[in-house]
């Protein structure tokens, strides 16, 4: 089991009177950044960096920097930046940027140009994720969501093909037109960085990241429905002939451990609370825009009637498997079921919860890393569940 | 209009080979052709306003790609694209020229058409049309709205929009919907409904035009379609009072009088 601490970035000072719906329908898209503070974000994102940091130090895996724009939600624009921040301030975690959004890049090459530097920067520590880029970027980035997917696909093909072939060659696509491909540096990996997506249940995702025996991800799902991912994920690999190691399935989950049980609720709650409840408010709108999805990947969204976040309680948000929160026995027990049951080899735990304040959180790093991380590295990962 | 028992049956869907699949149509009517563009909500629409048009002439009412019954036909990306789709329509039926009724996204597609073959268009019709480039005055975003907004956005009446909430959607028809505004974003969501290009060739316009605009539109603001008025040599520009952007879908009768009205006019 490799264990990962993965950052979100959130500028957590929201107005008092944030829970007016009708005024703040999101902390995204058009949530004014008049009420992001430049002196406020400033230590925020030394904090943050620092949490990171330490993560390492206190014996991490892997540290996961993301890609969100025009949010209150996330303030890594560019997780490129933050890895660059990061690379020569580490020198023993595998630096994780999951992912860059590359439907939303007018040019790819730079993509594949960067993460290039970057993984020598990091000397080979690199891990490239490409996401999607969630609907309301789309409107922010005047990104056509209906050309979305193609874009992912096509800014993929050149990506790996820029890393693996000798240039300069030429690219004639659909989005995209280069006559001259040679970018230098080339990766320091080889082929190339590993490559992690993550994946909300689409089948075409699933095949086609078990085709290129990429990571999939999960993020933000209910355990029962995290398990028909990774059991699809796993089939589209076996119709392949390829069983995927378990460290190729990877599951994004807050996680709060306190110094007991009882405690670790108290405490958490309410940052639990600001994630689903506030970062994660936002309609089927502009998180699904026109196009985003297909008529079938939309028939199978509907059909799973799940309810929106902020419309989940804490108790259903724990009961459900969205978070885990409690003492250390609790923790390594719950995420040890979870385990057992999903048979995922990444563990990429966000302990950066919300509006948790910094103290809190480098406690939780601490007590994590203590107490949970030997124990899940100690038990086997179930190879298929 | 009045809608009598002696109405004619509503016609068949016809399909036809286009690109990389089909697309599907209705025809009726004997007469001068009119080829009726829809907006993006009117795909497969049979109603007042297609049936006063079969009234005084040859209907021609196709589905957009990736619209209600035709296919996707994902090679046709721009309405440039679906000029020459319809380009291509006229020639596979035959039809010399036509009169072309567009409303809404669709009355975008019939400017576009006028301009690029001005002597295929006899008369034209342009309702509540999109496709302009008014930073000023730009078009609402209806990508951002959720079901609730979008009606509220399309009806001026009330009435109207409490009809229109009052039951809840199937699947089938939540679907549907999110297939035509994906097909719209195809064509429209950058630039947002419009063609940087479209205002300083209006002047190539040479069939009479109708400019309708909807007296209380919540989407599309009353300077497009004064702008069109202004830059189409020989338009008209026509107000339709107490009415949403939805145009017949508010008013069937008085917005259908107009567009048969303009159509039938000794010019």
């Amino acid at each position: 089991m490799k264990v990962n601490f993965f950052h979100l970035m959130p500028y957590p000072y929201l107005p008092d009177d944030f829970d007016d719906v009708e005024k703040y329908p999101s902390p995204s898209l058009t949530f004014s950044n008049a009420h992001f503070d430049p002196a406020i974000g400033v230590d925020l994102y030394h904090r943050y960096l620092d949490e990171l940091e330490y993560a390492e130090a206190v014996g991490f895996d892997g540290i996961v920097v993301n890609e969100h724009h025009q949010s209150a939600y996330g303030t890594m624009p560019s997780p490129n930046i933050m890895a660059a921040a990061l690379a020569r301030r580490t020198s023993r975690a595998t630096i994780m940027v999951l992912g860059n959004a590359i439907p939303l890049r007018g040019n790819p090459l730079r993509v594949a140009e960067e993460i290039a530097m970057l993984d020598h920067l990091t000397k080979g520590r690199l891990l490239s994720g490409f996401v999607r880029g969630i609907g309301w970027e789309h409107f922010g980035h005047s990104i056509n969501p209906a050309d979305s997917r193609t874009r992912f696909n096509e800014a993929h093909d050149l990506i790996k093909k820029a890393w693996t072939e000798p240039g300069p060659f030429s690219w004639y696509g659909e989005h995209y037109e280069y006559r001259y491909v040679n970018i230098w540096p080339r990766p320091l990996q080889q082929p190339h960085p590993p490559i992690a997506v993550p994946g909300a249940g689409s089948p075409e995702t699933m095949r086609w990241v078990a085709a290129n025996h990429y990571t999939y991800v999960s993020v933000y799902a209910p355990t029962k429905v995290v398990k028909t991912w990774f059991d699809g994920y796993r089939a589209a690999a076996a119709d392949l002939g390829y069983v995927p190691e378990p460290e190729k399935i990877g599951m994004a989950l807050p996680v709060f451990v306190g110094e007991d049980d009882a405690s670790a609720h108290r405490e958490a709650r309410q940052y639990v609370e600001w994630l689903f409840h506030r970062g994660l408010r936002q309609g089927l709108e502009i998180v699904f825009p026109p196009g985003y999805m297909s008529p079938a990947a939309m028939k199978g969204l509907l059909k799973a009637n799940l309810k929106a976040y902020p419309e989940l309680s804490y108790e259903e948000l724990l009961e459900h498997g969205y978070v885990v929160v409690g003492g250390p026995e609790q923790v390594r027990n719950r995420l040890g079921e979870l385990r057992d049951e999903l048979g995922f080899g990444q563990l990429m735990a966000m302990l950066t919860i919300g509006a948790m304040p910094a103290d809190m959180v480098r406690r939780n790093t601490e007590i994590f890393a203590r107490e949970v991380i030997p124990e899940l590295k100690r038990a086997p990962v179930p190879v298929s569940s | 209009m009045t809608v009598t028992d002696a109405e004619p049956a509503t016609p068949a869907v016809q399909r036809r080979k286009a690109g990389s699949g089909e697309i599907a149509y209705r025809r009726a009517g004997q007469g001068h052709p009119v080829l009726l563009l829809h907006s993006a909500g009117g795909a497969n629409e049979w109603g007042p306003l297609q049936l006063g048009l079969v009234a005084t002439g040859d209907l021609v009412a196709p589905d957009h790609p990736g619209f209600g019954l035709s296919d996707d036909l994902p090679e046709i990306h721009t309405v440039d694209d679906l000029v020459y789709h319809y380009l291509d329509l006229l020639d596979g039926l035959g039809l010399a020229q036509v009169d072309v009724v567009g409303l809404s996204f669709g009355g975008w597609v019939a400017a576009e058409l006028a301009v690029h073959s001005p002597e295929r268009v006899r008369r034209l019709v342009l309702g509540a049309a999109v496709g302009l480039r008014i930073p000023e005055a730009p078009v609402a975003d209806l990508f951002l709205m959720n079901p609730p907004q979008l009606m509220r956005a399309l009806f001026h009446d009330e009435a109207l929009v409490t009809a229109a909430l009052s039951a809840a959607p199937t699947t089938d028809q939540i679907l549907a919907t999110y297939r035509d505004l994906g097909a719209l974003a195809r064509f429209g969501w950058h630039p947002f409904l419009n063609d940087p290009k479209l205002e300083r060739r209006l002047h190539r316009i040479s069939a009479p035009t109708l400019v309708l605009a909807a007296g209380e539109d919540r989407l599309v603001p009353r300077a497009h379609a004064e702008r069109y008025a202004a830059r189409i040599p020989d338009a008209e520009l026509r107000v339709v009072e107490d009415c949403g952007h939805a145009l017949h879908g508010e008013r069937p009768a008085e917005v259908t009088a107009a567009i048969v009205e303009h159509l039938g006019a000794e010019k």
